[in-house]
């Protein structure tokens, strides 16, 4: 094949990728840029371009500022919960014990779950009077105030999001365990390794690239929660759970302040691909290491 | 079980405006200026039409008044698509704001109207006034204006009442409330009552408002402390949350949950639950309930809506109205089905046959009214409501900004009830306000 046929050939294949890429994520991306640099006039929706306002406006009101910080906190920790969770969940199930698929079928259960529904069945579980509290209190344990309490509301919407997710990156990583070949696992048990030492030198660098994508996967998903916070607490108790996503919602589809919504889309954006830019650095590093 | 409770609170939260507003606009009855009305040679009698209808009731809710209405045009189909209240709202401003003409006729409510007819999401109908302030009381005509023109027209009323637990009175000795509007119990007198019931141990919890975080529930409370709507200035733009009235309101909402008379952690469908699972001795709540409380077996009465001592008695009040998509292609056929649905008495009264809710026709409310009392628990709630919407009913302010304050205030509210310290809670949500008002500045 000649080499500008295959240059040809390249592009066919490709096109209806990059063009949904095109479609679907760069032009809105560059349309939320631009409308976030005009204020829209809500009676007569006539734009007037007023640059960088809509930013500065954001950053300087404290309730975006407490977003911001919510968000950042949020991610430091339902991402690395979610992805260690996960991971001891692969390392248990792919061994086969008594019941192991029973188990594993209702670990990946709550993927069917749509993020809504299972909000609302969580908010029975975290009322005062709901299930959560029911099995503390038969303990013996004080009770608690879950999505009513600042200091627990969004450790609450991290434990929900985790019992929908960590089936789901289990899965992958269940996949990524059973493609390192048994040869590898019996070489190193002849040279003397326990499962520990198996674990550590053979199982983690050669699940490398799953748990690269499942970090990065969760990651951005985790970054676009929205519908467990708009049911459960509104972004309450006190802000203490008002996540990006959930605030842009607000403007747009709430308040209709478009401008505004859309330069908190494109933070948004920002942010994430600060983040997964970091979590590659880092993982590179740690590979070459 | 869970439709049927969706319903009537989807109606309370967005519905109740209608009936306040009739008595708290009586004096500004409008004069409209003149709207096309629409080309009167266009048929609608024979070629087929169909209409598209959105709303957030069942769809059981209007199959009487759409019913009613094709017997009438039996060439035109009515589409009617539930749109769940949570997202009515959201949807709304995706469909309509952006010229789906898809949508032919909606519902609106009543505190929206100012918003919506100034983002142009409304039709301009006020060739429909005259026809309209016949068939309804004052309050449920002005509701529908804004900038001296007439956008939507009133469906139905709303008002609050108390139920209370009779035998859970009885076991803990403490006297039933009066149904007479003239000796209504305070705030204060429920308070106390609530503590001995508790303490007794009939009951749970003392009482239980419906809305419980809620503006259009909260509204009386706030205006009988004296704290006035929360909203002033010309524009009806500037907040006023930090008054005496607000003080005293939002303490004694806040100490409520404090000492344990209402329970904290229940809201949106679960309140009314509560008191037909025999969990409060009193429940603030409205018309519908009377439907939804008739299938319980408590054995309960009705009571006026409760105000503070010495201060003024207030109730809430309003509910729905329905306007039209300016960018239907149907417009004649969508005000014919409107018309018949408001003011034609029939169809209005069609409206109110799956629900227990107050017709806006005057006519309607008069057939209505007294068959509310077909359960022998119910009796004296005609009454009741009637002079409600006559003479306490304060109807929420008319804003292009209440989209904004009805949602932060909620969120607000939220707080205060589980705790947060008042005085800096409502200072954040008065710069959230003002911030998400710069819009209209």
């Amino acid at each position: 094949m000649k080499r500008k046929e295959l240059y040809w050939a390249l592009l066919v294949f490709l096109a209806p990728a990059v063009l949904a890429l095109v479609v679907m994520r760069i032009l809105p991306a560059a349309q939320a840029l631009i409308e976030s640099l005009f204020k829209t006039n809500v009676f007569s929706g006539e734009k007037t371009f007023v640059g960088v306002d809509n930013y500065v406006s954001l950053f300087e009101n404290p309730d975006f500022q407490n977003t911001i910080a919510v968000t950042i906190l949020f991610a430091f920790l339902v991402n690395p919960i979610q992805v260690f969770s996960a991971l001891l969940l692969a390392l248990l199930f792919v061994r086969a014990f008594p019941f192991s698929r029973l188990l594993r079928s209702l670990i990946i259960f709550p993927i069917a779950v749509p993020p809504a529904v299972a909000a609302v069945m969580w908010s029975a579980v975290y009322r005062p009077d709901g299930l959560a509290n029911g099995i503390l209190k038969s303990l013996g344990l004080s009770t608690q105030g879950f999505i009513l309490d600042e200091e627990q509301a969004l450790m609450a919407i991290i434990v929900m999001l985790s019992w929908i997710g960590v089936g789901y990156w289990m899965l992958f990583l269940i996949a990524g365990l059973n493609d390192i070949p048994d040869e590898i696992y019996e070489a190193a048990r002849i040279d003397g390794a326990g499962y520990i030492r198996q674990t550590v030198s053979v199982t983690m660098p050669l699940l490398g690239r799953p748990l690269s994508f499942v970090l990065v996967a969760t990651t951005i998903s985790n970054f676009l929660v929205f519908a467990p916070v708009l049911i459960l607490t509104r972004g309450g108790p006190v802000g203490s759970t008002s996540l990006l996503m959930y605030d842009i919602f607000l403007r747009a589809y709430s308040f209709g302040d478009i401008g505004r919504a859309n330069a908190g889309v494109f933070i948004l954006i920002l942010l994430m691909v600060t983040a997964v830019s970091l979590q590659f650095f880092l993982l590179r590093k740690g590979n070459q290491q | 079980m869970k439709k049927l409770l969706k319903a009537p609170l989807q109606l309370a939260g967005l519905g109740l405006a209608s009936a306040l507003v009739l008595t708290g606009c009586a004096a500004s009855t409008t004069a409209p200026s003149q709207s096309a009305e629409p080309s009167a040679s266009e048929d609608i009698t024979s070629q087929p039409i169909e209409l598209a209808f959105m709303g957030p009731e069942t769809p059981e809710t209007f199959e009487p008044v759409i019913a009613g209405f094709t017997e009438l045009y039996p060439n035109i189909t009515i589409n009617y698509e539930q749109i769940p209240f949570d997202q009515l709202a959201t949807t709304i401003e995706q469909r309509i704001g952006s010229g789906d003409s898809a949508i032919d006729i909606y519902t609106v409510d009543q505190p929206w109207l100012a918003q919506y007819a100034a983002k142009g999401y409304l039709e301009d109908i006020s060739y429909l006034a005259a026809e309209a302030s016949s068939a309804m009381p004052s309050a449920m005509y002005d509701v529908n204006f804004y900038d001296e023109k007439m956008w939507a027209l009133s469906v139905w009323n709303s008002t609050q009442m108390m139920f209370y637990n009779k035998d859970m009175l009885d076991a803990a000795g403490v006297q039933y409330p009066s149904s007479s509007p003239d000796a209504r119990w305070t705030w204060e007198e429920i308070d106390a009552a609530s503590k001995i019931i508790v303490d007794s141990g009939s009951a749970q919890y003392g009482y239980l408002l419906e809305q419980v975080v809620n503006y259009y529930q909260f509204q009386a409370i706030a205006e009988s402390a004296g704290g006035g709507s929360g909203i002033t200035g010309s524009d009806m733009l500037s907040l006023d949350l930090t008054n005496a009235g607000w003080t005293k309101a939002l303490e004694w909402y806040q100490d409520s949950f404090a000492n344990g008379l209402q329970p904290t952690g229940v809201g949106g469908f679960d309140t009314g639950p509560m008191f037909s699972d025999k969990k409060l001795a009193f429940f603030i709540g409205g018309p519908w309930d009377i439907g939804i409380f008739g299938g319980n077996d408590v054995n309960w009465g009705v009571a006026p809506h409760p105000y503070f001592e010495g201060g003024e008695v207030a109730t809430p009040t309003g509910s729905w109205s329905w306007g039209l998509n300016p960018a239907s292609k149907n417009k004649t056929a969508a005000a014919e089905f409107l018309k018949y649905a408001t003011i034609n008495p029939v169809g209005n009264l069609k409206t109110t046959e799956a629900l227990t809710v107050i017709p806006a026709n005057e006519e309607a409310a008069g057939k209505y009214l007294p068959g509310l009392e077909s359960d022998p628990r119910s009796a004296g709630v005609s009454d009741i409501m009637l002079y409600e919407i006559q003479n306490t009913a304060r109807t929420r302010p008319t804003t292009v900004g209440y989209v904004q304050f009805d949602s932060l205030l909620s969120v607000a509210l939220e707080d205060i009830r589980n705790g947060a310290e008042i005085t800096s809670r409502i200072d954040v949500l008065t710069a959230a306000i003002d911030d998400a008002w710069e819009l209209f500045r």
